[in-house]
């Protein structure tokens, strides 16, 4: 049983990870096309511009959602890393509730800003904004989700992933 | 005792004429309210204050009719080439029985209550190459740096150029390495940004009055007493008017200091820029939501 | 400067998230969600100032197109073909293998906006080949390569520059432009105390490549030496913006890649991509967090606070830029780079900006300052990185950092005083030049 959901979690997983991938592979190509109309064609285009954008928000807030790891993540981990399994996990659960607290507070308003967007439109492509923004109400329910995983397995589970910092690229 | 704040929020500087006013404007209703003043779009980014005005995150803003038009689309024809021929006239059309219409628009669709519109210069085309420019024949193939969205573009269509969205803070770079080959925008930007440093020509075409409207939110205002109203009403009339005197004058200050740097500084045959523009508009998809007869009737004011 | 009750636990709230390992972007929203409830206001602002922050900051977008040109130059062969045309050229001399090291970063540099990318890209081969018969100890190469990648950012293109310019609203073009003669001076210094250590340590030479072959390795090489010159060409040419720049830098690096070395095929492709990818939704998580905690600092008018009470002191210009130095440097030992950047910088500026200090110097500064914190204990990314590729214990590398820590700092204290070193080059192309 528990192998096969983890069987599905990791097909998902690759998938999101395709998504994303896939996102970055449009905004990158959308440049190229950006550059080549106005100085090859002289034909200067502004949708591109839009795409782009729209691509480098949800990349973050859906790659933050359902991709990237804890452990991949730019954080402050001196005494995170320094202290005992033990005191991890403590520290792990303490967040995890803090967080849940603060997010799920503010979801209903979240919600309601990204529903109130729905009198706005994109300047191009004539997208209604509660569609684009909506991304942002499905990470902050993910994150809330990802949190309660992360305190139950801090609590009931194996322990907590060991630091990586050569995963942890911040672009500097 | 604590009166009540009003939060602003615009995107021009500390510095700008437009800072100014709002300082003069606080100090005529400091008896009833304290003006919370936010500049350079630190509070909220460009365009997005109207929202904030709606969801009373905000009580005053600095709009922009484009962004008004975004909401209500009758609203864009305020926003075309050539309709205002100057502050005087944009003033007048807001104190008519047209404007008025326009402005119970916002008050009943987006419950923003409009004080006035405030003048920041005429959009000028500036030019980083030599050629002459007489008609709109002449701007064909011009790559001109225009605002990013359709209806800005359009603008650049209507003069007969090649509209090239680009951001704000890179057309500096994109004038002086020739990425575009011009801008619109009015001098007093001109000489903040410094765009004159890398143009060789200014063409007057005055295609476009620049203007925001100073709003606050209905909800605020119908809080208020009458003589609250009145006295704020009265407060902004006086800061817009020493606003757009302060950059009418500056205009043509920088006009002659312009020049005296360096750069030619002409008018163009303005009749054949204003036909040509004023035809595309009324062919165009966006006339189709302006209400009958508008254009005409402002041209009659 | 009275800090309300609010903002004070807000900070409080970051301050403990952050330190029980919660990702820093996710306590700066945190705290902005407390901050809102405490003071009655729309916690959707949370939302609406990270959604529209992130959607009209447009020149962002250089980020994640930098870290994907870095991701496919390590991916195709292009890392390994320039260190090898660099051995050609410096190898021959004494300790010409650390002097191979220095060279590979001032070109990599002129490509990749990144400095952790210069380290993971050429960190491997590079101690592979110092350490081989053991020529040089681990930590030393190792040291070496965390010290010469600090370079990468400060020569452009530069991915902290392109996110200072969007702070502190200043051309990206002059930014890059500034870094040039700085980024070269340090590799000067660098150059300077590998050419004296190998001297006084009787470094190795290693068998030179013979000079007749250089032509025909630099021919080799040429396609990857040419990219830097290729993105100037692209910025200051009037073809792209800075921004487009970095488009260009990932596209020519997979025409290279594909076509001309055939190193990259469609699984690198997708690897570079999804890594880029997952490197972006990071480092924009941040960025984000920053922009929406940027909304409580600006409701709490702190900048003007501080600079208030800064100006009120008196302070001069170059007293302010030494506290300044001090300041980034100590706190470069405990925080990520980004963060600095990102949330403590932008307090610092209106104070730079009353004091009349050149944006442009100030940035180069502000920068230099958080590569120097990618190699300072107990926190350096770039020290991670390297104790990871080469196995020696991070103390060790540590030791063999400081001489050139010092060095770095000298060379920091002279384009801190000395403006021109950094204004020289804008000036040349215009900066500053104003006509009326
Ligand atoms: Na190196
Ligand atoms: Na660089």
């Amino acid at each position: 049983m528990n192998a096969r959901f983890a069987g599905i979690g990791a097909w998902l997983h690759a998938r999101a990870e395709n998504l994303l991938a896939a996102m970055l592979a449009v905004m990158f190509t959308v440049f190229i096309l950006q550059i080549f109309f106005r100085y090859v064609v002289n034909f200067p285009v502004g949708w591109t511009h839009e795409i782009s954008v729209i691509m480098w928000l949800w990349m973050v807030l859906f790659g933050t959602a359902f991709v990237v790891r804890d452990n991949e993540e730019i954080r402050f981990d001196i005494l995170y890393s320094a202290v005992s399994d033990r005191w991890r996990r403590v520290l792990v659960v303490a967040s995890a509730v803090m967080l849940i607290v603060l997010f799920g507070i503010s979801l209903p308003a979240v919600i309601d800003y990204v529903m109130f967007m729905k009198v706005e439109k994109t300047a191009y492509l004539k997208i209604r904004f509660d569609w684009l923004y909506s991304i942002y109400a499905i990470f902050a329910v993910a994150t809330i989700v990802r949190q309660f995983w992360l305190g139950y397995q801090a609590i009931w589970g194996k322990g907590t992933e060991e630091y990586d910092p050569t995963k942890v690229s911040s672009g500097v | 005792q604590d009166k009540p704040v009003l939060r602003f929020s615009a995107v021009f500087s500390e510095q700008d004429i437009r800072a100014e006013m709002m300082g003069l404007f606080s100090g005529q209703i400091a008896d009833d309210f304290t003006l919370e003043p936010y500049y350079g779009g630190n509070l909220f980014k460009q365009g997005t204050e109207l929202v904030a005005l709606q969801r009373g995150n905000l009580e005053m803003g600095n709009i922009a009719p484009q962004d008004i038009s975004n909401q209500i689309p009758a609203w864009s024809v305020l926003t075309s080439a050539y309709l205002f021929r100057d502050a005087a006239h944009l003033r007048t059309f807001f104190d008519s029985e047209v404007g008025a219409e326009f402005k119970q628009m916002a008050e009943d669709q987006l419950g923003v209550h409009i004080l006035g519109p405030t003048y920041f210069g005429a959009r000028q085309v500036g030019l980083r190459i030599d050629k002459e420019i007489k008609t709109p024949a002449d701007m064909a193939g011009i790559k001109l740096r225009m605002p990013g969205g359709d209806a800005w573009q359009f603008l650049g269509t209507s003069l007969g150029a090649n509209p090239t969205p680009m951001a704000y803070a890179e057309v500096y770079t994109g004038l002086q390495t020739g990425a575009i080959d011009g801008q619109d925008n009015p001098l007093p930007n001109v000489e903040n940004m410094k765009f004159y440093e890398v143009m060789k020509q200014i063409v007057l075409t005055s295609h476009l009055v620049g203007y925001d409207l100073l709003v606050i939110s209905s909800e605020k205002f119908n809080a208020m007493t009458p003589e609250q109203q009145e006295k704020l009403q009265a407060a902004a009339t006086v800061a817009i008017d020493f606003s757009q005197q302060a950059h009418l004058d500056r205009e043509a200050e920088l006009l002659v200091r312009f020049e005296s740097a360096g750069l030619k500084v002409y008018e163009p045959d303005i009749e054949a820029f204003r036909t040509y523009a004023q035809q595309m508009y009324l062919d165009s998809e966006l006339a189709k939501d302006w209400p009958e007869g508008v254009v005409d009737k402002i041209n009659a004011l | 400067m009275t800090l309300s009750l609010a903002f004070t636990l807000a900070l409080g709230l970051i301050i403990v998230l952050s330190v029980f390992g919660l990702p820093m972007g996710l306590s700066m929203i945190c705290a902005s969600v407390l901050y809102l409830l405490m003071r009655g206001q729309d916690m959707g602002i949370v939302a609406e100032q990270f959604l529209n922050g992130m959607y009209s900051n447009y020149i962002m977008l250089a980020v994640p197109l930098f870290i994907l040109a870095a991701e496919i130059m390590n991916s195709g062969t292009l890392s390994e073909r320039l260190l090898r045309w660099c051995d050609a050229v410096v190898g021959r001399f004494r300790g010409g293998l650390a002097q191979v090291n220095v060279l590979q970063s001032i070109v990599f540099a002129g490509m990749s906006g990144s400095a952790v990318a210069d380290a993971a890209g050429s960190g491997k081969m590079m101690q592979h080949m110092m350490t081989q018969d053991g020529k040089y100890t681990p930590s030393y190469a190792a040291a070496l390569t965390a010290v010469t990648a600090v370079i990468g950012p400060i020569i452009p293109p530069s991915i902290p520059m392109v996110l200072y310019a969007l702070i502190a609203d200043t051309s990206i073009g002059y930014l890059f432009l500034g870094g040039v003669v700085p980024g070269l001076l340090m590799a000067g210094v660098m150059m300077v105390q590998v050419a004296v250590t190998a001297r006084v340590k009787n470094f190795p030479v290693e068998k030179p490549v013979p000079l007749r072959e250089l032509p025909k390795m630099t021919w080799h090489a040429l396609p990857v030496l040419f990219m830097p010159v290729v993105l100037m060409y692209g910025i200051y040419g009037g073809i792209t913006t800075p921004t487009e720049a970095a488009a260009v830098a990932a596209f020519y690096a997979l025409i290279v890649s594909v076509v001309v070395y055939r190193s990259v095929r469609f699984p690198d492709l997708y690897e570079a991509l999804l890594t880029s990818a997952k490197t972006t939704a990071s480092i924009g998580m941040l960025i984000a967090g920053a922009l929406v905690f940027n909304y409580v600092v600006t409701v709490e008018n702190i900048p003007h606070s501080l600079s208030g009470v800064l100006l009120a002191w008196d302070l001069n210009p170059i007293t302010f830029l030494i506290c300044v130095n001090i300041l980034l440097l100590v706190l470069g030992c405990v925080l990520e780079g980004t963060t600095i950047l990102l949330v403590i910088v932008p307090v610092l500026i209106p104070t730079a900006q009353a004091l009349g200090i050149d944006p442009v110097h100030f940035g180069v500064v502000v920068v230099v300052n958080i590569m120097l914190g990618l190699i300072t204990p107990p926190y350096g990314l770039l020290l991670f990185i390297m104790t990871r590729i080469s196995g020696a214990p991070m103390k060790a590398i540590v030791a063999d950092v400081m001489p050139f820590l010092f060095g770095l700092i000298l060379a920091l204290i002279i384009f801190t005083f000395v403006p021109d070193v950094v204004l020289w080059l804008p000036k040349m192309f215009g900066y500053g030049t104003s006509a009326l």
